[in-house]
This record gives structure tokens, sequence and C-alpha cells, in this order.
């Protein structure tokens, strides 16, 4: 096991003299906070406010975070003692369904007064007790109204409306294999529209849209700046532009989903009392405010507390009641990677022709020509959903979680090859219906 | 070179009659010192945004998969957003209790350190680095308390100032008995790269300039790591760093841990044994690539454009500003130098209100600390462009390089040394004069 370095038994315990105005310290005894080693991949905004005010509700307690990204924190984890860390926090519940199995939890014990167990078909709380939710986040569109406006189309209602040929280089698409929380996006397609449909759905999407890849532009940059008038996002990236003063809007589609952010307490805590107290922190009504700050504006899992937020702050659990977040985030747990690398042979690795294949379909479309075979070229995935269903394709999937990079093997070079053949086909369509 | 006209999001938030040009942006919303300044091109926006990408990153330890890998073995905060929060301004803790998120405390002890510099301590360095990766002990706690007094404004009104002490506890390597000490809190990084190419002859001539009220001003001149020589000083409290590629490369490994090919040595001293053993991952940790997105970034962040400049009020705390003395050092208006090496920076007039010069502030503000040519109660004036809007942007606003000043008040009153005849004159203002002197400041 790590020893761990914040550990303030073992630190020599001085009290220094130094200032600028001469040698002074703390007026009575000096009672060092114990460490809560915190391992996350939430972004500064979001740990910097909880890190403030944890610490000032609990004086007892330090927060010591440990960042990684949740690819880099699984090993970590798996360590003896899961290498001292006290809680993890993180949007990845691949992670924590994986370590749960692994027995790295111990029972999270926090009062559930209050909190609930599942929104829409998604558990918030895991049915052992050993984590729980602490915040959602909702996938849905970025918009730029006056942008759509000139193109006289409508707000996007739902995915399919993502289709319309005017949406020509005009939507901003985060790399799923890339960008760590656009998997779970193409999954809601693919199961509320069906697998072959969504896939359809995707390529035309895909088709008509600009990439957005990790380290790059923001989709909010996009939409703002009226490069693009409509990106695919999670909702906390850009309710907290709007936040800001972004002249964008967001809306939640029809088919929508919940990617939850979750919490637990290692089976070796060396702090497990440090450690259910953030937990209990994480979970109270104060904490769950802190998650409508305008540089974080996430979900909370506290029903209670949307009553003291704006009126136009979502509220994800009315949304639920009329059937926004029937997407089952348990049935895509383990092909999220996989459905990532499908998405790359099918529709990034060769995106530039894919957006001449799309366009010159659309044209010939609107000249009233059958393109329906063209289309079924375009549309066709490398595989069936039974076939990656798999257990042994899964296997070689469901382990590598959000950021892990895989070198092509040959199950992608066969569905390279298959791609290359459809959209070999879908050229000679087009030039022969053009002809 | 194909540029393109970059509409931030800002853009399209008009809020002054102010024309915006291509360094310069018109926003008034918390975004407006986050926005790439709108003539740059599209090679150099990509740089721009994958530099954006690696200053809002969170540094992971090594051994890791991430890009990102390599924090401390010693370091302050995981991010530079952290500190530098939406580009803008570090503040001090809110309670004696709260440790220190956006702002440090140098270190150094009595003498010249290497190149001329300030002396660092032999047992932690030349900044207390509170946390440290596991296995290696963060070298302590340091939390402030404040002390206040009262000043009486000649119109009776009261105004009490306060002062910081440094308390430092769970010393991890020993005592820092006889240490100089100087806390900072993060400054903006919005425009650094217009004031980077301000050249030496502006600023030399800015001190040959003979001024009023006794007010000198000097440059500081530092120890230049890339050409290994030394060099005028333009950015830091103290213009204690040569140049923009320094000063981040400085940041990365005095406040990260993060070593570059200008500073490839971890930040631990001799004394720090478990600093120098920890496990470390490939050498340097940022590249050159990385380290020119992160310096391309904050060079291009554009400057917010003043707002509401045609109100009366603002007109008036102009005009007192300028009565008062105050822009014989928060100079107006400056230009770049047009040879600049960055074609987009090049031979610009500038309104950063500074005159990049070290002047005496004063005992109230000395912090005791020789930095290079600069002495404890020497100070860069600070440029005050963006100032107006620090309060929307980072919430409750804290000025001067401790951040002991809750409002401009305080901190004009802290003035000493070379600013005493222009604060002493602040304080025989009138209510209204200070309000417009007040309204101009919000204006910038």
């Amino acid at each position: 096991m790590q020893s761990n370095s914040h550990d303030a038994g073992r630190r020599r315990f001085l009290t220094g003299l130094a200032g600028v105005t001469g040698a002074l310290a703390f007026g009575k005894a000096y009672a060092a906070p114990r460490p809560v080693v915190v391992m996350t991949s939430y972004q500064g905004e979001v740990m910097d406010r909880f890190e403030a005010a944890f610490e000032r509700a609990h004086p007892e307690y330090r927060l010591n975070i440990l960042w990684r990204m949740p690819h880099d924190a699984l090993p970590w984890l798996e360590k003896p003692e899961q290498g001292g860390v006290d809680v993890y926090w993180a949007a990845s519940p691949r992670n924590f369904e994986r370590l749960k199995k692994e027995g790295a939890w111990r029972k999270l014990g926090v009062d559930s007064a209050g909190l609930t167990d599942k929104i829409g078909k998604n558990r918030l709380a895991d049915a052992d007790g050993y984590f729980r939710a602490t915040e959602m986040a909702g996938y849905g569109f970025a918009v730029n109204t006056s942008r759509l406006a000139k193109l006289g189309l409508p707000v996007p209602a739902d995915w399919n409306d993502l289709t319309a040929p005017k949406l020509a280089g005009l939507i901003a698409l985060p790399i799923p294999s890339r960008v760590g929380f656009a998997p779970v996006m193409v999954d809601i397609v693919l199961q509320a529209y069906g697998w072959e449909k969504g896939w359809a759905l995707w390529s035309e999407i895909a088709g008509l849209s600009v990439l957005v890849d990790r380290g790059s532009t923001f989709v909010t940059d996009e939409i703002a700046s009226g490069r693009a008038a409509v990106g695919l996002s999670i909702d906390f990236f850009v309710a907290s532009a709007i936040a800001n003063g972004s002249p964008i809007r967001f809306v939640y589609p029809g088919h929508g989903g919940i990617n939850p952010g979750q919490i637990a307490i290692t089976a070796g805590a060396p702090n497990p009392d440090g450690a259910q107290a953030f937990a209990a922190f994480v979970l109270s009504e104060a904490g769950q405010r802190l998650l409508a700050d305008p540089d974080i504006r996430k979900l909370p899992v506290r029903p209670a507390v949307y009553a003291g937020l704006p009126a136009d702050y979502p509220r994800p659990f009315v949304a639920a009641e009329r059937g926004a977040y029937d997407y089952d985030e348990s049935v895509g747990l383990n092909r999220l990677t996989l459905l990532g690398q499908v998405f790359d042979a099918m529709l990034i690795r060769r995106h530039g022709e894919l957006v001449g294949l799309w366009q010159r379909l659309h044209t010939a479309e609107a000249a009233g020509k059958d393109m329906s075979a063209v289309r079924r070229e375009l549309c066709t995935p490398p595989l069936t959903e039974l076939e990656a269903a798999d257990p042994a394709l899964m296997r070689l999937y469901r382990d590598k979680v959000e950021g892990a990079t895989t070198a092509p093997g040959d199950v992608e070079a066969r569905w390279n090859a298959l791609c290359d053949s459809h959209i070999a086909r879908a050229m000679q369509g087009l030039a022969e219906a053009v002809a | 070179m194909k540029r393109s006209r970059w509409l931030g999001l800002a853009g399209l938030i008009l809020i002054a009659p102010v024309l915006a040009d291509d360094v310069t942006i018109a926003d008034a919303s918390r975004e407006a010192f986050s926005q790439p300044m709108s003539g740059l091109s599209e090679t150099e926006l990509a740089a721009f945004m994958r530099g954006r990408t690696l200053f809002r990153q969170a540094w992971v330890v090594s051994p890791a998969q991430d890009i990102a890998a390599g924090l401390g073995p010693l370091y302050n905060r995981l991010s530079c957003i952290a500190c530098h929060a939406k580009n803008g301004r570090g503040q001090p803790p809110e309670t004696p209790a709260d440790r220190m998120q956006s702002m440090l405390v140098r270190l150094s002890v009595p003498g010249v350190g290497p190149h001329g510099g300030p002396n660092p301590h032999p047992a932690y360095g030349d900044q207390f680095n509170e946390e440290g990766v596991p296995g290696v002990p963060g070298e302590g706690r340091v939390n402030l308390r404040w002390d206040e007094k009262v000043v009486v404004l000649a119109d009776g009104t009261k105004v009490s100032l306060r002062q910081p002490r440094l308390v430092f506890t769970e010393l991890a390597y020993g005592p820092l008995d006889g240490a100089l000490t100087s806390p900072r809190i993060a400054q903006p990084v919005y425009g650094s790269g217009l004031l980077d190419a301000v050249s030496e002859s502006t600023l030399f001539a800015l001190v040959a300039e003979t001024k009023p009220d006794g007010v000198k001003g000097r440059v500081n001149w530092v120890w230049n790591a890339a050409k290994g020589g030394i060099a005028l000083g333009r950015l830091g409290w103290k213009a204690n760093m040569p140049d923009l590629r320094q000063q981040s490369a400085g940041a990365m490994i005095g406040d990260l841990g993060i070593t570059s090919p200008l500073f490839p040595k971890q930040n631990c001293t001799p004394a720090q044994t478990a600093c120098q053993q920890a496990a470390l991952g490939p050498q340097p940790e940022l590249s050159t690539a990385q380290l020119n997105d992160l310096v391309a970034y904050q060079a291009h962040l554009a400057v917010p454009a003043r707002r509401d400049t045609e109100s009366p009020a603002v007109k008036a705390g102009e005009a007192r500003f300028a009565q008062m003395g105050c822009a014989v050092c928060h100079r107006p208006t400056l230009h770049t130098d047009a040879k600049a090496a960055d074609p987009l920076l090049a031979g610009r007039e500038i309104h950063p209100y500074s005159d990049l010069l070290l002047h005496d502030m004063g005992t109230g503000l000395s912090d005791g600390r020789p930095d290079f040519m600069a002495s404890g109660q020497e100070w860069r004036t600070p440029p005050l462009w963006g100032i107006g809007l620090a309060g929307k942007i980072n919430g409750k606003v804290f000025f001067l390089h401790d951040g002991r000043a809750r409002n401009y008040e305080e901190a004009i009153l802290w003035h000493g040394g070379e600013a005493r005849v222009a604060r002493d004159r602040f304080a025989k203002l009138g209510a209204s004069d200070r309000m417009a002197l007040q309204a101009f400041l919000d204006s910038l």
C-alpha cells in the first residue's frame, strides 16, 4: 500500500514562525486536520468548491485530491487497500461496478433520507448499498437559435430532427472514442431507436457534422460563435456557459439519458470516518446546492434541492416522469467502449468522405431520385446487435473505460474492411444515380 | 497565413460603445477574461485551444497513462486554472482556517541566490508547497490571519485596513525560522502577451521621464533561463520574470511541480529525500510543444474592452484619477514593440494602466523580501485593465499582492512611498469624488 503523505500522525508537527510582521501562531493548541484522500476526475471548479465547503463544514478533516481519469483511476484502486484512497468520486459507472465485484468498496452507510434510488430506468443507488449517485448530467443539444432561424429550421426536439440536410456542416459532434462523455450519447440513440435505425441516424448526423476532438474547441465555442447551429453535448458544459453569459440554449431531447456521478468509500479506507463525512456532505442539502454553482451546473440527486433552484434550472425528476430518461445505462455499461470503436470505424475514420457522400445523397434525393440503396450502404453498421452482444467480443472491450486508448486489432480491421466496402458501394450507387 | 475573424461568444454581447479591436473584446460576461483575440489565424486559434486545455488540465501523479502526468512531487494546486480562476485574479482564504486555494507564499533566506535572485530556503526552496504526492510529505500548512487598523479620511469616513500574518503549521522539513516570506495571490492572465511585447526602450524612456510627486520607477533586472543571462523583468508582482514563457514554465515547476525544457529539474531541496526519490515519468513532463501552446493561450487571451466610458461619473472619475497623480504610474497607454516576435501583438497601442516599473510603495506594503533588484518595498505597478469586471467574474475581489484590500478604497489607502502623495490626495476627496473614481475603475 502506498503510504499516505498527508497522514498527520506521521508528519512532524511543528508550528513554524514566519511572516511579514513577525512570528505568530494559532492561539490555542493546534490539532492537524486528518486527511481524506479523494480520487476523482471532476473538473477543477467542482473540486475547488467542494474542497472549500467541506473543510469549512468539517475542519477536523482536510481533503487530499488525487485526480485521475477513469482509465487511470482503475489500476490505482485495484492496488492493495485501494492505494490509500478513502473515497472514489467520479462519473464512471463502469469503474464503480467493476470495483464492487472486486470487493474494493465498503458499504456507504450514509443516511438516505430525502434521496431517491431511481430516476427513469436508471438506478441512483447501488442495490447492495456500496455506492450512490451524487449528481447527474443529462445529454442533449446546445443550440444557436438565431442560426437555426436563419436556416428556417426549428429548434430540434429529438435526435431525428438532426438529419435535416440544411444542417450540413453545422452540427458539432464530439468524437465518442476521444471525448469522455460521448459514448453514452451513442448508446442513448441506439436504445431509443433500435440498433439499425440508431446507427442509420448516427451515420446521417455524422455526415452533417464537424468533429470536435479532445483538447480542441469546445462545443459551446462552436455554437456561440455561430460556426455550428447545434452541438451534441452533456448538459453541464452548456449550462455553465449559459450561466456565464453565453447566448446559447440547451435542449433536452425527447429521448434523453443521464450519466450519474457516483461516490464510494474504499474497503481499505485509511480514514473511513472522514470518508463517510465527505460522502454525507456531498449528498447533503448544502453539498447538493453547490452543484448549481454557475461554474458547475450539474443536476442534484436530492429532489428537495430543486425547490430552491431558479425556475429555469432543469428538473430531471419531472422529466423522468414523462419518460425522458428511459435510457437504461445498465444495458450500455459493458458496450460503451465497443460502441466508440464501431463509431470510429464507421463514421470517424473516413469522415471527410462520409460528409461528401451524404451531401451528394441529399442532393440526389432533393432531385427526386430514389437513393434508398445508397442509404442502406451508408447506414449499415459493421456488425449486428446480436454480434455486438457476443460475450467474447464484449470481453475485449468492457474493461476499457473512459479515456482508454485501444490499438487497432483484428476486430477493428474487420470492421474497417466492412465499412470500406459499404462506402465503396455507396460511391458506386451515387455515381450510377447521377449518371 | 489565413486569418479568421474569430467571433468569440462574448463578441455577441456588446455592452459598451467601445470599439473592440482584434486584441480587445467587447464582453462583460463572466467569460470576458477567457476569450481569444479575434485576430488569430486558424493555426494560432488551434494552438490557443490546445493551450486552454493544458491550462485547465488537472495534472496527475506519475506513473499514469494520462498525457498530463508528473504532478509534484511537491506542489500547490493541480492545475493552472485552480489559481487563475476564469483567467482572473486569485484571492486569499476567507477565514484563518481556510486553505490557500489561489495564492501562495514565496520563501527565501537573506542573501543572494543563484543568478542574483532570491536565496532559496535550504530546506523548503523558494516557494511553500503545501501538497505532496503519495509518499512525499507536503511542506506543511500556512494560514492567514489579519490585523486590522482604522484610517480616517478627511470627511470623517472610517476605513478599516487589514494586514496579513502568516501562520505556518505541520512543517515537515524543519523550522522556518528566519525565512523571508511573501504571500501572493494569482495575477490575471489576460493581456499578458501584450505586456510581454512592450519594448525595453519604452520602459527605459518611462524610467527617464521626470515625474511629479517624488515618483521614480525603475526596471528590475532578472535571470533569463532560456538565454542564460540577465534580462529586463516585465511580469510578476515584482517584475521578476523576463517574459511570458519563463513565467509559464516557472509556474509549472513552482506551483505544480511540472518540469519543462526551461526548468528540467524537479523542485526538491536536498533536505527533501522522499521528494528526490519519488517515481518520475518521462521527462520533461511538459514538452516544448505543450509549453508553446500554454504560452500561446495566455498571450492571446483578449483584454476586455472598457464599458460605460461616456458616463459622466466615469469621465469625472477618470479626471480625478489623472489629477491625483495615479496615472503617473498606472499609465493609461503604452505601445508594444513594433518588432515584437508575435505580429498580432506588435506595434499596438494598449491601455493596461501600468508602466510595468518597480516603485517603492512604502513600508506598509513591504514584504521584506528582495527579488532580484526589487526591494521588499518595491512592487511592479499592477495593470488595471479589466479590473472593473473582477468582481463579476471572480466573485469577491481582493487587491494588492496579498489580497489584503477588499475594495479599491483600501487598495489606494495602502499606497505609500512614491505613491504617498497620490494616496493623501485620495484621502482628502469627498464621497462623490470617491464614487466617481470607483465608477471609473469599474469601467476598466
